[in-house]
């Protein structure tokens, strides 16, 4: 549904030293508000791995919002 | 339509979800019979899955097989499931000794099949007996009648379709209209020749303004049913869904019902978005952690996968203007469906179809068999619910057979085509061989279990091998459990979700314990003693849903806000709550969620027993293929060698990996057969069995469930 919003399958997005995943929750906040991401709604991974909100990000990170899937 | 027997009857009313009693039918004879449940059976066995249990434990034998007259084919929704005001009710269950394990099955099914029958004066019908004739059963509560006919004659097409005949059935008993007072459960000609066959549940839904179905297709309920002799049962009543379980408290049950339509308002737009996508949304989030089965489970991810994502089905096929619940009051609205689809292949291409689904379990055992066409989907979907056909059993059992063809265990000779992964021409050939029973689809139709002793005994013969050393084979890839089918997930890299399908009680399906996102994603079961905890506490919940008539859905995916702050966010225990006082405001219980546990602890221990009865219920019977465990054929080890090499370094800690991928993927495996083992230590002691699996006497004593049969049973089994 992301993507359906966005109309891309990913992007990119600058980084420094410090920059966190939170920071990028905000950035993708600020470039598509349309997109609801809010805390407790969704899982964050880093390369595939859980990420805490205050994981530093690395250069190439690929960052992902998924739900929180439990069940079937 | 000839009256064979007719019962005229008034139909109890429903008090606080129950109307305390059970329709028995005997075809055999035929026999109509009423039963009135003593008040303390609803306390002790729920409703659903439990008063199946109950019946199928004391009416049936170690004996009785899926054939024998004297198996019953229950249906039953619980106290819950009749409620527009709670999100996910109309569920109900149909259980019988299965034609695939030999022992207890049941598949749960939506529909409004259910909520009538209770309006209709019913906690369950029971049916029993054979017939030598094809039957039908009516079940009319506005006109106090209950009826055994044989079966209408339309013509051939129409007949051997579970769909079509289904609809022209309603059709007829309703003076040619369609309309939401009646329901009916059909199975296909298919399940006369497969032994996975599925229960159709059909309703007319007042938006599309046409008939859709919904399917118990798991462990081949139809197949019971069409052996039976009987084709349909329709049930109808006039009375008003509205406060259908007739609650004790209604108050309670709206505020409950609101609390949990806020939540999946708010939070499925944010999250899974099943209300737009069904289930397919799934598909990607499986490809993406190489959890897809592809090609028989032995690789969960393909470049090829995103044809077969949800935005190809929202985008080509779903009518996106109309909610589709499956049941009134439901605002997750998760029930897909077409209109308008041509057929291209088959006996009926050319023919346009209405389509419900696909779910993501059809559009995985598609992958399964290496084919990423989402017209083949659709098509597959259609053919499998028109002949009566389970898309899991089906795409799984030609999967395996695939690869037989692909390591050389059969010839084109054997399968009568080029057994390919990925051919669409012989996978669709097969589909509908196995409808009729013909040509090498008569074999598929027996399923995996059955389908590798086939090839063993052909094989060996053909080799001058034994036959036990071809099993062994086999055993590493052929998907099933106990004689059940996998469903569409693969478990290589989550232990915790290995016994989520090596204990289910019933074979390798997900509705006990689907724990893989939290083990191998969230990581939220780092320890044996975690993943044993939760094998033990989900299964549970999940058997009361199954018990009470209610959908699993709103609760485990579409996860509350607020269980971000409790101890275990997974569980969605601030849901859980909506339905503990759902359940309360219903029945006038003062129940805990514990309370909750034990009644579904009962069951299971109930399920155990007769699984024990049955043959199936001891370690041995819990054991899994190796691919299940981890990569059975290099072919899989070298698909994710980072993955693998890692978690061997893992476990080895300072000791130096094998030098060559060999060495490694051959200690790989033997520590991951190594850790299930460990897996099932810890988890029958959490459940109280033996070290063999089996229930300790005190385990029995604890939930009263020790009856003579149960003590007879116990003593022979040595404990």
């Amino acid at each position: 549904m992301q993507r359906l919003l966005t109309k891309t399958d990913s992007i990119d997005m600058p980084i420094t030293d410090e920059t966190k995943v939170n920071d990028a929750l905000e950035y993708v906040r600020q470039q598509y508000p349309e997109i609801s991401l809010e805390e407790g709604m969704v899982l964050i991974t880093v390369n595939h791995e859980v990420a805490a909100p205050d994981r530093i990000l690395r250069d190439k990170d690929t960052i992902s919002f998924l739900p929180l899937i439990a069940g079937g | 339509m000839k009256i064979l027997h007719q019962i005229e009857y008034k139909p109890a009313k429903v008090v606080g979800g129950y109307t305390d009693c059970i329709l028995r039918v005997n075809l055999g004879k035929p026999e109509i019979i009423i039963q009135k449940l003593p008040p303390d059976f609803k306390n002790k066995y729920v409703g659903g899955r439990g008063y199946a249990l109950k019946l199928i434990w004391d009416g049936t034998t170690r004996e009785t097989r899926y054939d024998s007259p004297e198996n019953i084919l229950v249906m039953s929704s619980g106290p819950l499931g009749n409620e527009p005001a709670f999100p996910g009710t109309g569920k109900f269950i149909v259980g019988t000794i299965s034609p695939l394990t030999d022992t207890f099955i049941d598949s749960n099914i939506g529909g409004h099949f259910g909520p009538i029958l209770k309006r209709a004066g019913f906690d369950a019908l029971a049916v029993s007996g054979v017939s030598k004739k094809d039957l039908v059963i009516l079940i009319d509560g506005g006109a106090g009648t209950i009826t055994i006919a044989t079966a209408p004659a339309y013509n051939k097409e129409t007949d051997d379709g579970a769909l079509s005949f289904g609809e022209s059935l309603l059709k007829e008993v309703n003076g040619g209209e369609l309309n939401d007072t009646l329901a009916a459960v059909t199975a296909g000609k298919g399940a006369c020749n497969a032994r996975f066959g599925i229960v159709n549940s059909l309703f007319f839904d007042v938006r599309r303004k046409r008939i859709r179905s919904k399917q118990a297709g798991r462990g081949g309920t139809g197949t019971v049913m069409r052996h039976k002799g009987l084709r349909a049962i329709v049930a109808r009543s006039n009375l008003s869904k509205v406060n259908g379980n007739n609650a004790v408290d209604k108050e309670g049950v709206r505020q409950a019902g609101s609390k949990l339509k806020a939540v999946v308002s708010k939070c499925d737009t944010q999250q899974l978005h099943l209300s737009t996508w069904g289930t397919t949304g799934l598909s990607e989030y499986m490809d993406k952690f190489h959890l897809f089965p592809i090609n028989n489970y032995q690789y969960g991810h393909s470049p090829e996968s995103p044809k077969l994502f949800a935005q190809v089905f929202l985008e080509k096929y779903f009518d996106k203007k109309i909610p589709d619940g499956c049941y009134y009051g439901c605002n997750l609205a998760c029930a897909k469906g077409a209109e308008n689809v041509k057929l291209t292949r088959g006996p009926k291409a050319g023919l346009v179809v209405n389509i419900d689904g696909p779910e993501y379990e059809t559009v995985g055992a598609v992958s399964s068999m290496g084919i990423f066409d989402p017209h083949f989907v659709m098509e597959y979907n259609w053919y499998c619910d028109e002949y009566g056909i389970d898309t899991i059993s089906t795409g799984v059992t030609i999967s395996f057979f695939m690869e037989c063809f692909q390591r050389g265990f059969l010839t084109a000779a054997d399968t009568g085509c080029e057994l390919t992964f990925g051919n669409i021409e012989a996978a669709d050939r097969l589909l509908h061989e196995i409808a009729v029973g013909k040509g090498f689809g008569k074999i598929v139709g027996q399923g995996v279990a059955r389908g590798k002793k086939w090839v063993a005994e052909r094989h060996a013969a053909r080799n001058g091998t034994s036959q036990e050393s071809v099993m062994a084979e086999l055993n590493k890839f052929g998907m099933e459990v106990k004689g059940l089918e996998f469903s569409m997930y693969i478990t290589k890299e989550s232990l915790a979700q290995q016994g989520g399908y090596g204990f289910a009680l019933k074979g390798p399906q997900h509705d006990e314990a689907w724990l893989i996102f939290i083990d191998q994603v969230h990581k939220e079961l780092p320890t044996l003693e975690h993943k044993a905890n939760a094998l033990k506490w989900f299964p549970l919940i999940r058997t009361w849903f199954n018990a009470t008539g209610l959908c699993k859905l709103p609760w485990i995916d579409v996860r509350n806000p607020e269980a971000a702050s409790t101890s275990e966010p997974s569980k969605n225990i601030p849901t859980l709550d909506y339905y503990v006082a759902y359940l309360n405001a219903t029945t006038g219980s003062h129940k805990t969620l514990q309370d909750i546990l034990d009644d579904s602890e009962r069951l299971y221990i109930l399920q155990k027993l007769i699984n024990l009865r049955q043959g199936k219920g001891t370690r041995t019977n819990d054991q899994i293929p190796q691919r299940a465990i981890g990569p059975a054929y290099f072919n899989e080890y070298e698909a994710r060698a980072e993955y693998y090499d890692e978690w061997l370094q893992q476990q080895l800690g300072d000791s130096k990996v094998p030098a060559t991928p060999e060495q490694r993927h051959e200690l790989l495996m033997e520590k991951r057969i190594e850790a299930y083992q460990h897996l099932c230590d810890i988890v029958y002691e959490k459940k109280g069995f033996t070290s063999e699996g089996i229930p300790k006497r005190e385990t029995v004593e604890k939930f009263d469930l020790m009856d003579e049969q149960a003590k007879k049973l116990l003593s022979q089994s040595g404990v």
